[in-house]
């Protein structure tokens, strides 16, 4: 969570240059089904949680298509959405947004890392291991917005496992 | 008849615009607005936000118009499973091909404005739906 920070964050007068689609959305309890569908579109789309209900993706063609339709799905859940363009007052607080969302990001493309040196210990080296990883690593670079230095190395980590795999 | 969509076609809405033209109404004229106030009154509007003919219960808009159509070719509906991966990639499908579907269709909606892209797009389905077609009936990949 971006903390406010007072002046620290917010007395530079330095606005944000990315421009943020926020979706703000409410839905019933009861059923559970489609709150948990809706939250696992939003989850795979690599959305950052700012709150209850609201989540935010950096604006563009696709993230905006892929929001209203989302919007319209909680709708037809009995549910309300209302997606909003909007841009941060501070630069400071978008940086330190961005670097979440990178860090999020980071994570899961360590755990591709630490897997693949997993599966590169066992002998031999499963090809269906180095593939799933390959599929893991294209669902998780569809979410990044920001890329991380991990994202490099993961994909090393990956192809040279793919490689190893179809040599043993 | 006319039918409307959103300008900027990617996937879903060319696969929409093939599925109309090719099965429900061949003298298909289609008109692209940038908002759905500017749907014209005489059109049947699809994959847009709050119709009939569009996103329902995770379903993309090719799956819900051959609902509607009421098209139950099995050719079609394994189609409709590629189209859904390459419009919304949720994996509720196996569908190694909507990877290279979605990409063929990005990169033609760069050159292409939307009649363009259509008329490029409908041998791609026509195409697609023949491989498919044979893929169904021998059971396996057809070489």
């Amino acid at each position: 969570m971006v903390a406010y920070q007072g002046w620290g964050v917010y007395g530079g007068g330095v606005a944000g240059s990315v421009e943020w689609l926020l979706l703000a959305y409410r839905m019933p309890r009861e059923p559970s089904t489609p709150r948990i569908t809706v939250w696992r579109k939003l989850a795979r789309l690599g959305v950052a949680k700012l709150g209850d209900g609201l989540v935010a993706l950096p604006a563009d063609a696709r993230t905006q298509e892929q929001l209203e339709w989302i919007a319209d799905e909680v709708t037809e859940a009995a549910g309300e959405a209302t997606l909003w363009r909007s841009r941060l007052t501070s630069a400071a607080a978008e940086r330190a947004l961005v670097e979440r969302m990178a860090g999020t990001i980071a994570a899961e493309y360590r755990a591709v890392i630490s897997a693949a040196a997993e599966a590169r210990a066992s002998t031999p080296v499963r090809a269906q291991t180095a593939a799933r990883l390959r599929r893991e690593l294209r669902r998780i670079s569809q979410r990044d917005y920001f890329p991380p230095a991990e994202r490099e190395e993961a994909r090393r980590a990956v192809e040279s496992l793919i490689t190893e795999a179809a040599v043993r | 008849m006319r039918w409307a969509t959103r300008a900027g076609c990617h996937v879903d809405r060319a696969a929409c615009a093939w599925l109309i033209r090719r099965f429900r109404d061949p003298g298909a004229v289609f008109v692209f607005v940038d908002d759905p106030v500017e749907v014209p009154a005489d059109a049947t509007p699809f994959d847009m936000r709050g119709v009939e003919l569009s996103h329902h219960g995770g379903d993309c808009s090719f799956e819900t118009a051959l609902r509607v159509f009421g098209l139950a070719d099995p050719v079609l509906w394994d189609i409709a499973r590629i189209v859904h991966e390459a419009d919304l990639a949720d994996e509720r499908f196996d569908a190694p091909e909507a990877a290279g579907l979605d990409v063929l269709c990005r990169g033609l909606s760069m050159m292409l404005d939307d009649p363009a892209m259509l008329a490029a797009t409908g041998p791609l389905f026509d195409g697609l739906y023949e491989y498919r077609r044979r893929a169904l009936l021998l059971g396996r990949e057809p070489s």
